[in-house]
Parts: structure tokens; sequence; C-alpha cells
């Protein structure tokens, strides 16, 4: 034991010695490039704006100016001519639509439609849409802007430093290699930004808009500032049902993560035992579960649990009656279904991570506590739990934030019931399912954006909170 | 006195074995029984879930599976089509998730930029909202680019949200020791070749588990299909199989499991990368 440790330690010391030697000559290198680029710093500030305009020199100017003017007086014609052609586009753009659609985002349309007059009349949806869009474009043009001058007033530097204009096929070998990050996460970018930015930045600020019920166009939206909270907090119909979601909402989200953490984690560690034979196969009946889409799952336990099905033929051939587990009445039984059905799917999920976790772990620990004497459950206690709960918060985070979102369980077990005392919803709905309902299913869209906006307040809050308060946060190097 | 003590630890050995392996024996029932249900269902004669014996159908039969494949046009249950089109918006948009989060995910573990963190940042607060939270501007903006009932539409909304999602192969990419890479490039290899010869061979487990996890999501998915899609021979299998009653209980049962052992075989033979793609992104950072 003690020649395997020094064994250890001498071998960790090598590989120091090499690392700080290997790190001496890189600081010297990367020193020596410090060196010339402070005495270019001396000259060229390239931070301070005052001194950027004492120096700047009339090509910087120039593409001041224009964009792309001083690119093509240093003889840079290809990038001189694409920036100057993006300001001739963006010049365009913001003359023919643009400055309207910004005008239109502020006033979300004036003319209301009218068929009978054959008014075409205003779109105040894709006017606010078409206007974020136009945001986005003003910020790019802001940016474009920017980068042209910082590079013609590079190329400034360079050519006093003594060199030349750096020529397009430069540029181009530099976003292909030293640059490559620009050119790989161009397409990404933009994709998330129309397809999850835009319509999220969509859904905040229509949850200040009067957007929904029977505003919808032709009628023309207007901005209404929290008024939709404000309906959220008082209003007779929809205030009560809020709170009875959200306290529902927040006892399913605490619960069934903690069911199906401790049910994973405890399946996990009794798949580690020593004593188990064949632990693939045992592994195998929960990968199933896990391995099955979840719509699949869902609809087979709803089958499984209606009142036609196998459940209440077994209850009434013995002579009991029919008990109807997801109806109108069954409030608790519902949710306990729910819950049950929802460790059917997410205890495999924890069980494989958790099998992944435990199986890094360091068993000299182990060694070392029963050498000391400990007993297994307190070995339990004080090595295995900490480490997995440390290794796991952001898996808890994320559990628990999927499911306060968990939309299927309910949709599919009790999806379309409206009961009364509820605007709109069940007393097993979730927050996500009363916005879908609200906002897909009947239209109410301004409500349900204040509903996202209040799910996002309570999701970013809890995981913040969790995750500043967590080990894995506090001490990072504890376990590694 | 020894030997008696011998004696019963062997014996609370024993005990505590096959407590386990009880536990272990009802673990797997718990999970195979709904299983083996719809299976056995999906072979049922009469296929209403009220001519059942208990769990079981009384009569078994192919019927389900030959009506399933061969009823297209009556009842308007086309499942080939359905299956088709799963298929076609699943591979499709599996290869296109798959390029964008590696490339996305590499690119932000070995590059550093200045925008990296406040990138970092913003992907985690972005994804604190609701999922379905922008629904009704995506299906604005899919009206507006006339892609609604198409399949090329849904196919966009998959890929592009796909990079939101880098972080877990990020993960993954940061445990790749950065030697190797400046190794190579001290050798003279452009990002690009390091990324061909090196960085592909490595990270195999972590593309395989993007690529499964990118290929179950639209099969198994069943919101934005049914939003975005109008005609029923537009329908996946999802949006489909949700509209049958409990009388077509085993026609469902038929349904759910051709299109369930597929993906369970794939993710048996895979489970390997499945858990290492997992753990990476369990790990904090």
């Amino acid at each position: 034991m003690s020649t395997k440790l020094s064994l250890k330690s001498k071998t960790k010391k090598i590989g120091n010695d090499v690392k700080e030697k290997f790190s001496k000559e890189h600081m010297k290198e990367s020193f020596e490039n410090k060196k010339e680029e402070v005495a270019v710093k001396t000259v060229y500030k390239r931070d301070n704006i005052k001194h950027f305009f004492q120096t700047a020199n009339s090509n910087v100017f120039a593409s001041m100016c224009l964009m792309g003017l001083g690119q093509l007086m240093y003889k840079q014609i290809v990038k001189g001519l694409i920036y100057l052609s993006f300001e001739i586009l963006s010049i365009v753009y913001f003359v023919m639509y643009g400055g309207k659609a910004i005008y239109n985002f502020f006033t979300l349309g004036l003319i209301t439609g009218d068929p009978w007059l054959e008014i075409a009349g205003d779109n105040s949806v894709v006017m606010m849409l078409m206007g974020i869009l136009t945001w986005f474009i003003v910020v790019l043009t802001i940016v474009m802007y920017y980068t042209n001058i910082k590079d013609v007033y590079n190329t400034q530097i360079r050519v006093l430093k003594g060199g030349m204009p750096e020529k397009i096929g430069e540029s181009l070998a530099q976003l292909a290699d030293k640059k490559f990050y620009k050119t790989i996460l161009a397409l990404p970018l933009i994709g998330v930004l129309i397809f999850n930015v835009l319509p999220i930045i969509f859904m905040i600020l229509i949850a200040f808009t009067d957007y929904g019920g029977d505003i919808v166009p032709p009628e023309l939206i207007s901005w209404v500032g929290l008024e939709n909270f404000e309906k959220l907090a008082t209003l007779g119909e929809i205030a009560p049902t809020f709170l009875k979601i959200l306290s529902w909402n927040l006892l399913w989200a605490f619960s069934s993560t903690f069911i199906n953490y401790a049910l994973g984690l405890g399946l996990a560690i009794l798949l580690n035992k020593k004593c188990v034979k064949g632990k693939a196969i045992w592994r195998g009946f929960p990968i199933l579960a896990y391995a099955i889409p979840g719509f699949i799952t869902l609809i087979g336990f709803k089958f499984m649990f209606s009142v036609g099905g196998p459940i209440n033929q077994i209850i009434s051939d013995a002579g009991g009656d029919v008990i109807s587990f997801l109806g109108i009445d069954a409030k608790w039984t519902a949710r306990a279904i729910g819950l049950v059905v929802n460790a059917w799917i997410s205890v495999p999920t924890i069980m494989l991570l958790t099998t992944g976790i435990l199986s890094n772990m360091n068993t000299d620990l182990y060694e070392a506590a029963e050498i000391d004497g400990a007993s297994k459950r307190k070995q339990f206690f004080k090595i295995t739990l900490p480490f997995v709960i440390f290794s796991t918060t952001p898996v808890l985070i994320s559990q628990f934030i999927g499911n306060f979102n968990n939309f299927g369980i309910f949709y599919f077990l009790r999806g379309g019931l409206t009961l009364d005392g509820y605007f709109l919803a069940s007393d097993t709905d979730l927050l996500i399912n009363w916005l879908y309902n609200l906002s897909i299913d009947n239209n109410y869209y301004a409500i349900g954006a204040a509903i996202s906006l209040v799910i996002f307040i309570i999701t970013s809050a809890v995981s913040l909170g969790v995750y500043v308060r967590s080990d894995a946060y506090k001490k990072e190097d504890t376990f590694r | 006195m020894i030997k008696k003590n011998s004696k019963n630890v062997k014996l609370k050995r024993a005990a505590s074995t096959s407590l386990t392996y009880a536990i272990l024996i009802g673990v797997s029932i718990v999970f195979l029984f709904p299983c083996l249900w719809l299976i056995l269902a999906s072979f049922s004669k009469s296929g209403s879930i009220y001519s059942f014996d208990g769990f079981f159908p009384s009569e078994f039969s192919f019927d389900s599976f030959i009506t399933l494949f061969t009823d297209t046009s009556s009842s308007g249950y086309n499942y080939p089509k359905w299956f088709l089109n799963t298929l076609f918006i699943s591979v499709m948009s599996c290869i296109f998730s798959t390029l964008l989060v590696i490339a996305t995910a590499y690119t932000v573990s070995r590059f550093e930029f200045k925008a990296k963190k406040p990138l970092m940042k913003t992907t985690l607060v972005l994804g604190m909202f609701p999922s379905f939270m922008g629904m009704t501007a995506v299906y604005i903006l899919m009206t507006q680019f006339n892609l609604v009932n198409s399949h090329w539409g849904l196919i966009l909304i998959y890929s592009c949200g796909a990079p939101m999602g880098y972080l877990v192969q990020k993960g993954f990419f940061d445990t790749i020791p950065t030697s190797i890479y400046e190794a190579a490039r001290i050798d003279g290899a452009s990002n690009a070749k390091v990324f061909r010869t090196i960085t592909l061979p490595l990270s195999k487990p972590i593309i395989v588990f993007t690529a499964l996890t990118s290929f179950t999501w639209p099969w198994s998915d069943f919101i934005l299909p049914k939003l975005l899609l109008k005609e029923k021979d537009m329908y996946t299998v999802a949006v489909g199989l949700m509209n049958l009653g409990e009388t077509e209980f085993s026609r469902f049962a038929a349904g759910a499991v051709f299109i369930a052992v597929p993906i369970v075989i794939l993710y048996f033979f895979l489970i390997k990368y499945m858990i290492s793609g997992m753990t990476a992104g369990a790990v904090k950072e």
C-alpha cells in the first residue's frame, strides 16, 4: 500500500517537473511575443478612442464615411467591395423596408382591415415579428460598421510596421485556420437566432400586449404594459387558477425529482454490488424502458388505467366497482399515477447516469474506510452519497427543470380535461399544460406569454439558487 | 467462537444477496411487464381493449399488423406513409443537427475568443425558457416562410434548435487533453486538419450519442408535428397514433411496437456510447 502510494506520488512529481519546464519555455516564448506587441501598443493603443482619433489616417476616416472605401484605398479590392455592397444593401433595406418596420414595431399598425370596404389593414403580429428582425439587422449593421473601421485601422498599423495590406487570399486563409471559429459558428448562430432567440423575444414582447382572445389579426394589437401580469395576480377567474396550478406545479417538480433521483440512485447502487451476477442483463430491463419513445409509454399507460382498461377489468371480474383512475374526480389518484408513470420513464435515465459516475469513483476511499472500521451504511452516507450528489448537481438541476416543465405526462394521461374552478385547466395540469391550453388551443396568447415568463423566472431562480449553494460550485476541486 | 461468527457472517451475506436479487427481479418485472403487455396486445385478434381477458388478449393473430400496413385509404390511417414521413424527417434532422452540434461544441471547446463566456451564459439562460414558449412565434414564422404543412419546415426547426444543446458535447471535448492539439499545431497542422485527423477519431462516442439523440427526438416528438402538419397524409407516426381510440387498441399497439423496436435495438447496441455521452454532459463546468 505504502509503496504503491509513494510510486504514485513519484510519478506525479515527475509529471509536475515536466509540466513546469514546459510552461517555463512556453512563458518565455509568449513573453517575447508580448514584448513585440507592447512596442506597437505604445504607439497605437487600440482600445483608446481619443488616441484612435489622433492617430487614424485618412483611409480610416474614408472607411468611416463610406464602408469599404479605406480598404479600396489600400487596394484591398474584394474586401472593400464586400463592405461597400453591404452598406449599399443596408441603406436600400432601411429606406425601402427597415425604417417603416421600426415605425410599425412601435405602433403595431394603425389601419384596421375591413373586407367590406376592401381595406387591407395592418397585421400587428407580422409587424412585430418583422420589427424584431429589423432590430437584428440594425445590430448587424452596427457590428459590420465597427469591424470595418477596426479592419482598416489594423491595416494602417500593419503598413506602418512595414508590412503590406493583407491580400484577400491571406484573409480567407485566416478564416480557414486561426479564425476558424467564425466560419464554423456562423451557421448555427443564424439558425439559433431565427428559430430560438427571435421567438423567445417575440413572446417576451407579447406578454406586454393585449394579443389574444378577441384581439387577433385583423384586429389591431397594442402595447399594454404590465396589464397581463396584473391579471394573473388579480383577475377573477385567472388568478385562483394560477395560484392552484403554481402550487401543484412546485409540489410536483420537487416530489418527482426526489422520487426519480432516489430510485435511480438506489437501483444503480444495487446493480453496482459485487454479489450481483449478469449485470448487463439486469440493466437491460430499465434500458428497455428508457429506449421506448415517450409518447408510446404515456398512451400505453393511459390505456392501462382507463375505465375499460385491464386493471378495471380485473377489478370488475373480482366483483369490485370500476374505478375512474384518471377521470374528473380523480384528483389525487391521477396525480399519484402521474408520479409513478414519470418514475417509470425517468428512473432508467438517472440509473444510467449514476452508474457511469459510480464506475468513475475512486475505490481507495472505501479501502481506507474499511480499514478504519466504518460500517457499510456509514460508507454510503459519508462517501458515496456526497460524491454522487456532488457530481450530479447539474443533472439534478436539469431534471428539476425538466419535471417542472413536464408537458407530456398529463397531456397524455388527462389531456383536454377542463374542470370547474379552473380557467381552461384541470387539477393535474402543470403551468406548461395551462400555457398550451391557453395559447395554442384557445388563442390567449398574451396571458400565455406572461405565464411563460413566470415559469422562466421560477426555474431560473431555483436552478441558480441550487447551483450557487451546491458543493459543486463552492469547492470545485474536492473530488478531482 | 470464530467458526460460529463466520457462519453468521455467511448467513448474513446470503440473506443480503437474496434480498438484492429479489429487488432486482421485482424491478425487472416492473419495467418488462408494460412492454410485454403492449407487444402481446399487438397480436390480439379482436383489436378492441374491451375484449381482453384482464391484461392479455384472449385470442392471438397477426391481423393488427396486416391491417396496419394494408388498410391505408379507407380510414385515413395511412401508417406506411406516416412511417416513411417519420423516417425522412428523423434521418434528415439527425444529419443536420449532428453536424451543427458537433461543430459548435468543438469550436467553443477548442477556441479562445472574447465572446465565448457570454455565449455560454446566454445559452444557459435561453435554455431556462419553457421549450415551446416560442411555439406561436415559430408557427407565425413558418407561415411567413410558407413552410407550414411541410416536412422541410420541421427539419429546419429541429436542426436549427439543436445547437442550443451543445454544452453536453463541449463537456466531452473539454476532456480531450489540449497537449495533443498543441503538438499537432506545432507540427504545422491547420485547424481543419486537426479536426479531421485527431478530433474525429477521438470523439466517436460523443458523435454516436449526438446522432442517436438527434434521431430519436423527431422520431418521438408529437408537439411540433401536431402544430405544423395539417393533412393526415403528412402526419408522423406519433401524431397519427395519438388519434387511435380504445376500440383500436391493438392497432395502436402494433404501430407502437413497430416504431419502438428499431429504436430499442439501436439503444441496446449503442448503450456504451449513450452512457459516455450522458456522463460527459453530467460533469460540471
